[in-house]
Order: C-alpha cells, then sequence, then structure tokens
C-alpha cells in the first residue's frame, strides 16, 4: 500500500527516506490502532482473568481485603469445595437446569421458527415484531414482572390455572418448594431465550437455496422427508452454535434467580454464579468464591471451544 | 417416455405481468426440444410450470395423457437439471444419484446398482465418495444429470444447465448431453439463451420472446427461414445483416431499391413470394447472412459499392466490417437487442446513411481496412420482412414443421 | 429404456395437495396457532403495561381485570418520586452515552487495524476478542471487585464505565470489522491516488461509509449498558450513584411490594431500549451466527 507522503528532501534521498518511513509507518500503525481497545480489553478483562485463576489459590478474606494483598494457600480452596457436598448439590443443579433450559429453548424456539414459515406474512410480521419485544425486555424488568405473574395472592397465573381447572392454586406460593421455584425461573429463562433462538433459526431457513428444495420435491421427497434430507444438516452449523451460547449463557444464570428471590435465594436455589457469588460478597471469601468461578469456567470451557471452532470454521475469518 | 402438451398456457404474476403468453407447443416422445430466447422471454418460466415449480394460470399442460396441474412435482415422473445444480452440498455424490431412488423406496440393491452404472456411463465412478465441494464445474454437471437419468423418469427438463461452465467445456458438454439423450430417448425440454447451443443441440427449436412463442421449427428451417425479424436477428451467429429498401412497382416486375443500387427482382423471386407485390411504394427489411455477402467479380447482376472498416481474422474464415450507403433498421424493437449493430452513422449531409455489413470471407483473400470494395446483390439470397410488424414475407408452401420424425 | 428393473409406479390418481381451498384452510390453522402462540409470548409484557395503568385497586385483586377499564397515571407517578428515581435516570444516562461514544471511537480504530492491515498478532487478537466474550461475567466480577477496590475505583460511575467499555468492545470491534471489509480497497486507494494520506482515507472515507454499522453497534452498546445489572449492582452501592436497574430491583425491599408502582417503574425503564431494539434486532442476531449456513 503505497502512502503518499509529502517530505521536503530532495529526490534522492526524499526516496530513501520515504521508503524506510513508509516501512515504519505500515508497521507500527496497525499496533497503534489497536492499542486502546486492547489495554481496555486487556486490563479489564484479560488481568482479571488471570486475578481470577490467583485468587483461586488464596485466602482472600475481609482482612486481605483492606490491605489489598492475598495470602496464599496452595490448593486448599479446591479440596475444600470438592470434598463440600453443597458444592456437588449446586453442580448437579446447575447442569440440570442448563440441560432442561437448554432443551427447552432448543425445542420451542426451532418450532416457532417452523411456525413462521407456515404463517402469512401478516402473522409473521405480528409474531416477529412480539418476539422482539420479548427479547428487547431487560432481563431486571422481565424478572420482575414474572414475579408479579405468579404472585401468591394477586397474580394473574394462580388465578387463570385455577380457571382452567389444572388445580387449585388459589394462594400458591410458587417459591415454596424449589422444584416449583425452578418451574418458574426456568419458564422465566426459556422465555426470554426464545427469541433469538427463534429468529436466528428463522434466518437459517431462509438462507437454504429455494433450488434445493425444488429438486429434492423433484426427486419425490414429501415435505417431511425435504426438512430432514435437505434442511436439516443445513441447519447444523446454526444448531452448533445456538446451543453452545445456549449453554454457556445459561450455566452462568445469576440475575433471575437473585431478583426473583429478594436477593437472599435460600441455599437450595443455589446455581454455581450463585454460589460463587455469596461465598465472596456475602461471605467476603474472595479466594474461595474465585475457585467455585474457575470450576464454572471450566465446566463451559468445552461449549467456548465448540462455539469459536465453529464461527471460525464459518469463515469468518480468513 | 411420454410427451409434453402446452394447450394455450399463460402464467400471470400478481395483476398485470403476463410472463407467458397463450403457449401452444407439443413435444413428442423421445424428441429434444430447446426453449431459446433472451432473458425474461418467458422459457424458464415455461419449464418451471412443466416441473410444478410454477402455478399455471391458464391452459393445460399434459406430461403423457394425464393433465397435470394440479399435481405436485413429485408426481409427475420428470427429472430436472438446475442451472446451479442444487446438488445437495452435505451428501456425498452417490447420496446425490441415490436421493431420488430412496424417495421413491427402490430396494438398496437396486439403488446401488442403477448408481454405479450411472456413474460408469458419466466417468463419475472415482467420485461416488467426495462431496460436491470437491468436484469441478464439469463434474458437479454430470453428477446433477446423473441425478436425473437415474430415476429413469418420463421426460428431462433441463434449466440452461451448461452457463456455468467455461466455453470449452461447454463445447464438450453439450455433445454429450445430446449423445446421452439420444441414446436413451428420453423426451427432454431444454431451456438455454445461447442460440449456438440451441441450434445444435435440438431437434427443433422453440425461439420465445416477450412470453411469446416466435416460431418452433428445426434449427436449419430457423436459419434458414426465420419467421420474423427477431428470429432472424437472433438465431446465427455472427447474425443476420439487416437494413431497410423500398419497394417500387417498375413495369412488368418488381424494383428493389436498396441503398444506392436499384435491382429489378428476378422473375422466380418474385414467383416465390407473392405477398411481395402487395409492398410495392412500401419499406421492407431486408436481411442477409454474413455467408451470403460475397464479393462481386464474376458477377454481373446489381452491386453494392461499399468500404472495409474493419478484418477479424478468425483463422478459418475472414469477418469483414463492410461500410455502405444504406437505410439502416430502424425499428429496433423488432430485432434481438443484443445483436444490434454498431448504431448507424449520419452521412455528411444528414441525408446519405449507412449501414455496416458483416460478411463471412474467405480466409486466402488480400483484404485491408480503408479498401472500397463491391459486393454482389443476389436477390435469392435476400430476406424479406414487413417493417410494420416485423414478420418476414413468406415463401409460398413452407411447410412448418409440427411433428418431427425422431430418427432410431 | 435400459435392462433395468422398472421403479414401482407413482400412484395414477393425482395427489391434489395443491388445490387451492384446501391450501386457503391449512394456512387459516397455522395462522390461528401464530395467533395462540403470539399472544402467550407477548402476555407477560402486555400484563406490565396494563397493570402500571391501572389504579390501585384493581391491580391488588383476586380477580384479575384484563383490560384497565379506568387507565390512570397514578402508579407512575409514586414510582416517579420514588427516592432517587431522578438520580438513577441521570447516572444511567451519563454511563451510557459515555460508554456509547467511547466504544466507537475505540472499536472503529481497532477495527481498523484488524481489517485493513495484516500484521503479527493478527489472528490471536481475533480469537481473543471472540474468546473473551464467553468469559462469564458472574465469574469475573470477583477478580474485577478486588481490582477495582485496589485502585480505588468501587463506587465510582468511572470504573463501572471501565467495564462495561470492556463487554461492549468484543462484538463492537467485530461488527465494524465486518463493515469495513465491506468497503472496497478501491476506494481507499482511489482517495490515496487523490490526494489524502491512509489515515485521512480512513477518516474521510471510511468512516463515513460504514455509518450504519457505526449506528448498529452505539445502539448495541447503549442497550448493554443500560439493561446491565451485576456490574452496577456490586460496585455503586451508595443509593445515590445506582443506575436505573438497581433501583428497580430494590423497589420490592424497600415497603414490601407495591405491584402497580413497580409495573410502572419496570415499563419506564424498558422504553429506550424497546426502541432502540426494534432499530437493531436483525443486526445482532445476524452478527453472532453470520455464515453460518453453507447452501
Amino acid at each position: 500500500m503505497v502512502t503518499v507522503a509529502e517530505s521536503e528532501y530532495p529526490l534522492a534521498s526524499r526516496r530513501r527516506r520515504r521508503f524506510s518511513r513508509q516501512r515504519i509507518g505500515r508497521g507500527l500503525a496497525p499496533y497503534a490502532l489497536l492499542a486502546p481497545a486492547a489495554a481496555v480489553i486487556g486490563v479489564i478483562l484479560a488481568y482479571p482473568l488471570y486475578l481470577l485463576v490467583s485468587l483461586s489459590f488464596q485466602k482472600y478474606g475481609l482482612f486481605e481485603l483492606i490491605r489489598h494483598k492475598g495470602r496464599g494457600i496452595g490448593v486448599d480452596n479446591y479440596t475444600r469445595i470438592l470434598h463440600d457436598s453443597q458444592f456437588w448439590q449446586v453442580l448437579g443443579r446447575t447442569v440440570l437446569f442448563t440441560v432442561v433450559a437448554v432443551s427447552l429453548t432448543m425445542v420451542l424456539g426451532t418450532a416457532i421458527a417452523l411456525l413462521l414459515v407456515q404463517v402469512s406474512r401478516f402473522m409473521r410480521l405480528a409474531l416477529t415484531t412480539g418476539l422482539v419485544l420479548v427479547w428487547a425486555t431487560p432481563v431486571v424488568v422481565a424478572v420482575n414482572i414474572w414475579h408479579w405473574m405468579v404472585d401468591f395472592e394477586f397474580g394473574v397465573a394462580n388465578y387463570a390455572l385455577t380457571k382452567l381447572h389444572l388445580g387449585d392454586f388459589i394462594r400458591h406460593d410458587w417459591f415454596e418448594s424449589p422444584w416449583s421455584g425452578f418451574g418458574v425461573i426456568t419458564a422465566l429463562v426459556v422465555w426470554g431465550a426464545i427469541p433469538f433462538v427463534t429468529i436466528t433459526v428463522y434466518a437459517g431457513l431462509a438462507q437454504v437455496p429455494q433450488e434445493l428444495l425444488e429438486a429434492a420435491a423433484i426427486d419425490g421427497a414429501r415435505p417431511w422427508s425435504a426438512f430432514r434430507e435437505v434442511t436439516l444438516p443445513l441447519l447444523k452449523p446454526i444448531f452448533v452454535i445456538l446451543i453452545s451460547l445456549s449453554i454457556i449463557w445459561d450455566f452462568q444464570v445469576f440475575q433471575q434467580i437473585w431478583i426473583m428471590l429478594d436477593q437472599r435465594p435460600a441455599s437450595d436455589y443455589y446455581t454455581m454464579a450463585i454460589y460463587a457469588f455469596s461465598q465472596s460478597f456475602r461471605l467476603s471469601e474472595y479466594g474461595l468464591g474465585s475457585a467455585i468461578a474457575v470450576v464454572m469456567v471450566l465446566f463451559m470451557f468445552l461449549a467456548t471451544i465448540v462455539y469459536l471452532r465453529q464461527m471460525l470454521k464459518a469463515g469468518e475469518v480468513h | 417416455m411420454a410427451e409434453i402438451q402446452f394447450t394455450h398456457v399463460s402464467k400471470t404474476y400478481g395483476n398485470d405481468f403476463k410472463a407467458v403468453k397463450d403457449l401452444n407447443l407439443k413435444i413428442g416422445e423421445g424428441e429434444f426440444v430447446v426453449l431459446v430466447g433472451p432473458s425474461g422471454c418467458g422459457k424458464t418460466t415455461a419449464l418451471r410450470m412443466v416441473a410444478g415449480l410454477e402455478e399455471i394460470t391458464d391452459g393445460e399442460i399434459r406430461i403423457g395423457d394425464r393433465v397435470v396441474n394440479d399435481l405436485a412435482p413429485r408426481d409427475r415422473d420428470i427429472a430436472m437439471v438446475f442451472q446451479n445444480y442444487a446438488l445437495y452440498p452435505h451428501k456425498t455424490v452417490f447420496e446425490n444419484l441415490a436421493f431420488g431412488l430412496r424417495m421413491r423406496k427402490v430396494p438398496k440393491a437396486e439403488q446401488r446398482k442403477r448408481v454405479e452404472e450411472i456413474a460408469r456411463i458419466l466417468g463419475l465412478t472415482d467420485m461416488l465418495t467426495r462431496r460436491p465441494a470437491q468436484l469441478s464445474g464439469g463434474q458437479r454437471q454430470r453428477v446433477a444429470m446423473g441425478r436425473a437419468i437415474v430415476r429413469e423418469p418420463k421426460a428431462f427438463l433441463m434449466d440452461e444447465p451448461l452457463s456455468n461452465l467455461d466455453a470449452k467445456l461447454r463445447v464438450q458438454m453439450r455433445a454429450e448431453i445430446a449423445r446421452i439423450q439420444q441414446t436413451l430417448k428420453v423426451t427432454t425440454l431444454y431451456v438455454t439463451h445461447d442460440q449456438v447451443e440451441a441450434m445444435t443441440m435440438g431437434h427443433r427449436v422453440a425461439v420465445m420472446r416477450d412470453g411469446v412463442l416466435q416460431q418452433l421449427d428445426t434449427p436449419q428451417r430457423l436459419y434458414d427461414a426465420p419467421a420474423d425479424l427477431f428470429v432472424a436477428s437472433f438465431v446465427g451467429s455472427p447474425p443476420m445483416n439487416l437494413m431497410e429498401a423500398s419497394v417500387e412497382q417498375g413495369g412488368e416486375g418488381i424494383l428493389l431499391r436498396l441503398g444506392e443500387a436499384t435491382l429489378e427482382l428476378p422473375g422466380d423471386v418474385v414467383a416465390e413470394r407473392p405477398a411481395l407485390r402487395g409492398f410495392a411504394g412500401r419499406r421492407v427489411a431486408i436481411g442477409i447472412r454474413p455467408e451470403d455477402v460475397r464479393e462481386a467479380s464474376g458477377w454481373d447482376g446489381a452491386r453494392l459499392r461499399g468500404r472495409i472498416l474493419l478484418v477479424e481474422s478468425l483463422g478459418a474464415e475472414q469477418l469483414v466490417h463492410i461500410e455502405i450507403t444504406a437505410h439502416p433498421l430502424e425499428r429496433t424493437d423488432l430485432v434481438d437487442a443484443a445483436a444490434q449493430p454498431p448504431s448507424p452513422s449520419l452521412g455528411v449531409d444528414g441525408l446519405e446513411r449507412t449501414v455496416t455489413l458483416l460478411g463471412r470471407f474467405d480466409r486466402h483473400l488480400l483484404l485491408a481496412p480503408g479498401e472500397a470494395v463491391e459486393l454482389a446483390i443476389d436477390p435469392r439470397l435476400l430476406h424479406f420482412f414487413d417493417l410494420e410488424t416485423g414478420v418476414a414475407i413468406p415463401k409460398a408452401e413452407v411447410p412448418v414443421a409440427a411433428e418431427v420424425e425422431v430418427a432410431g | 429404456m435400459s435392462a433395468v428393473t422398472p421403479i414401482a409406479p407413482t400412484p395414477v390418481a393425482p395427489v391434489a395437495t395443491r388445490a387451492p381451498r384446501r391450501r386457503r384452510v391449512r394456512k387459516l390453522g397455522w395462522n390461528l396457532v401464530g395467533l395462540v402462540v403470539l399472544i402467550v409470548m407477548v402476555f407477560p409484557v402486555y400484563w406490565m403495561v396494563a397493570t402500571a395503568f391501572k389504579p390501585g385497586q384493581q391491580v391488588l385483586s383476586y380477580t384479575p381485570q384484563w383490560v384497565p377499564l379506568n387507565p390512570t397515571l397514578d402508579n407512575f407517578t409514586e414510582a416517579i418520586n420514588r427516592p432517587h428515581f431522578w438520580d438513577s435516570v441521570k447516572n444511567s444516562l451519563i454511563i451510557t452515552t459515555v460508554v456509547v461514544a467511547l466504544s466507537l471511537v475505540l472499536a472503529f480504530l481497532a477495527a481498523l487495524a484488524l481489517a485493513k492491515f495484516r500484521f503479527y498478532g493478527r489472528k490471536a487478537f481475533i480469537v481473543l476478542i471472540l474468546g473473551v466474550q464467553m468469559v462469564p461475567l458472574t465469574a469475573l466480577i470477583i477478580p474485577l471487585y478486588i481490582l477495582m477496590s485496589r485502585v480505588d475505583q468501587v463506587n465510582k460511575l468511572s470504573g463501572v464505565i471501565a467495564m462495561y467499555l470492556t463487554f461492549v468492545l468484543p462484538f463492537t470491534v467485530w461488527t465494524l470489522r465486518g463493515f469495513l471489509l465491506g468497503v472496497p480497497k478501491e476506494l481507499e486507494e482511489a482517495a490515496m491516488v487523490d490526494g489524502t494520506t491512509r489515515f485521512g482515507a480512513f477518516v474521510r472515507i471510511l468512516l463515513p461509509l460504514v455509518g450504519p454499522g457505526l449506528v448498529a453497534t452505539s445502539i448495541f452498546a447503549f442497550i448493554q449498558a443500560w439493561n446491565e445489572f451485576i456490574i452496577a449492582y456490586v460496585f455503586l452501592q451508595s443509593p445515590e450513584k445506582q443506575t436505573l436497574m438497581v433501583w428497580l430491583a430494590s423497589f420490592t425491599s424497600l415497603r414490601g411490594t407495591e405491584w402497580g408502582p413497580l409495573m410502572a417503574g419496570a415499563t419506564l425503564t424498558s422504553i429506550p431500549v424497546v426502541i432502540f431494539f426494534l432499530l437493531v434486532q436483525r443486526r445482532i442476531a445476524f452478527g453472532l451466527t453470520a455464515g453460518a449456513v453453507r447452501g
């Protein structure tokens, strides 16, 4: 790339000088451009990541917080949590929640995307707008709405369910039992996650070349066979991305539980993120909390790798 | 095998755009018919209506003896080769070829047998385990053909299958497709915008323009006796030279004033074209094929004087651009847009007009730009057209080939 | 034709799957299903707005009123008059505007580097950008707190701004890079032949051309910053430094639960985001999964 540089030097030496200035200029320019963004990301993302790992090997309580310095204790934090039955309960609970939430999100999201293909244009516009509206609702707002809907006294959920003769839900406290509590949380999370899946899958469906479906129709495939044989395989990359993203997001679920339970969730509502958070900020055991957080990150690592590989494969990097 | 018949078929989009207007066409059993025309002429729409990929607005299409208007594509027992091949990208070549058979529940052993045979015929045996992305354009095209052949359908439909290939490959594949069709004797409807493909491959060719069938005939007859200006300018490469001339009553005979030359049309020429008499006192359009443009040495009839503008050497012959004084064809809406010659130049005083003729000359002749040359005008080689409508002034007794006997 | 066993014959009776009347009925059926799905999905949002406009007794009644028949603005007045509402609005606005402005500048520069230069470490940086988006905030919040307390940035808007900036940058850099790649190189080259420096070409030619990309990324940054809860909750501890989201989340713990004003507050909080989201939704979905389907 030729830089039209200006110079007052006489021609011969100007040429040589311009050449070397050009070389340096060109060589440094990208780094200079990247530097501010890289600095911010480095300080606030990369360094804390390292700090997280190093913290997990330290004892860091209130005392250490004031002194701004931790005390190295090797792998004690890890042995402690691995021997703690609560840790395993929390881990199991988080895994179960993730599996259920991701499955429901993917199935329902894809079903609605297929529905979008079948409906008339007007309904499609209405549905898409509705989905975007749901997607736009901030999580904090959504949690409050659902909290209101399942209110034990005046909530609309109890009223509607009783009216539909699905049981007696008058004054039913949804959060009395963690199972129904998580039911509500799962519904809330899936509700908020569906729009993204639906819109993405729908976009993918629209990208399937019309010609392929026509060829399949001429070859004798009924609509369902064409879907299974032609459309689904083409959608595989999208599903991989969506599933890995959903796993990453749902595994770290925090806000919904925290806010729904008035920032004081009982321990049988703990997920990994909440567990790590309470250890650190409620019990001021930052070292221990870090160790739990590290385990959480490791668990999500596999999903992250899969996501990254699929994105890179999709040809974005050349 | 089955015939394909269009009866008063029309296709209208929205409320007003008619892509196909009242098409009547019959493709006999085992016949290879090419639908050709410029983009937007309706040929692909017509093909897709046969396939069932477009709704038929009016009229009837029959495959064999069945009216197929309401049948889904998969029930019509036809196979289609798409322009972009439409190969299933995630399936191997074998699976692509076998797909249609699988959908019809053909037993696995039978599938394997047929796919392997087709692969052998098309030279694809080594590629059966590969995916389309790993194949070259020509190989993909053959897989697309194979997929159609392996199903042994009643008819083949082909939508510009060669457009995505480079020129040399196209020539090769043209011959292969024609050979396959002749061997298998499957009724084939083939769509292309390339008139060379149309001429070389079809038993009969249907020229379409703006949704209307202009002429349906054998390639040779399309070339020798085009039904109107559009067909005349569309078929043949390099295209027919077109210009205007005036017809006058000259005593007993008919006079033709062409540029500076005036010639009396010989009796047999007039006798062949009885309608020509009705054009006395009017202008007509005249066409001369490039190979009929000859140098006048040894010719004792009417001559045209011209000046050589450009000589293009093609090796086997020379294409010579010659400027003559003549009235250019002003009705450019009647001819194929792609065949338009460079715009005519106004003479010095605005009254003289020139036309650039393209002539195909023997490669041994010494011709140079700037030279003056005299051209022989042989009225027997001229084509006459009505200037108002573009329709050819017909020769009497021209049998139109409605049916063609397919050899073998 | 050939010596091969013929296929099983296709049924002669025409399968009239395309009779127009049947198709219309099917479409109607799907539309009904679509309508049900729409109602179910949107109901919570509707319920929030409906509740916000209902007078108190209609909100706190055992039989819910489906449509607010006597709409009132009382809940809104009540919500707005809550302590620190306006402080929260101010804080949220400050934070979001600064984040948007800074992220645009930094992301544009970085995207330029990634899109228009070849240099050692480019691929590594790209992987870093993509990967870093995956690090869970809930894990990072712990070391971030430690880090921020060391440099005395706890309970300060500037600290929050820096953190928000970080979380927004990867996506914005990636998106702007995509937009920049779409601008043909010839335009820059023409500009340079015409007399600008390379950087001049960037600013005068590329910047205006990626206008839509800048709009999209600034809207994205706005939405992220506006909606964020966890960081604001942990770091902005005094009530007058809170953002709107924290204000909303703390609504219930103050005086028992006043559902009417809460829903009104929630509605108010959502408005800016909903507007912007409707403007940019397609781009966001596309950016995260771009190019995934191969046809």
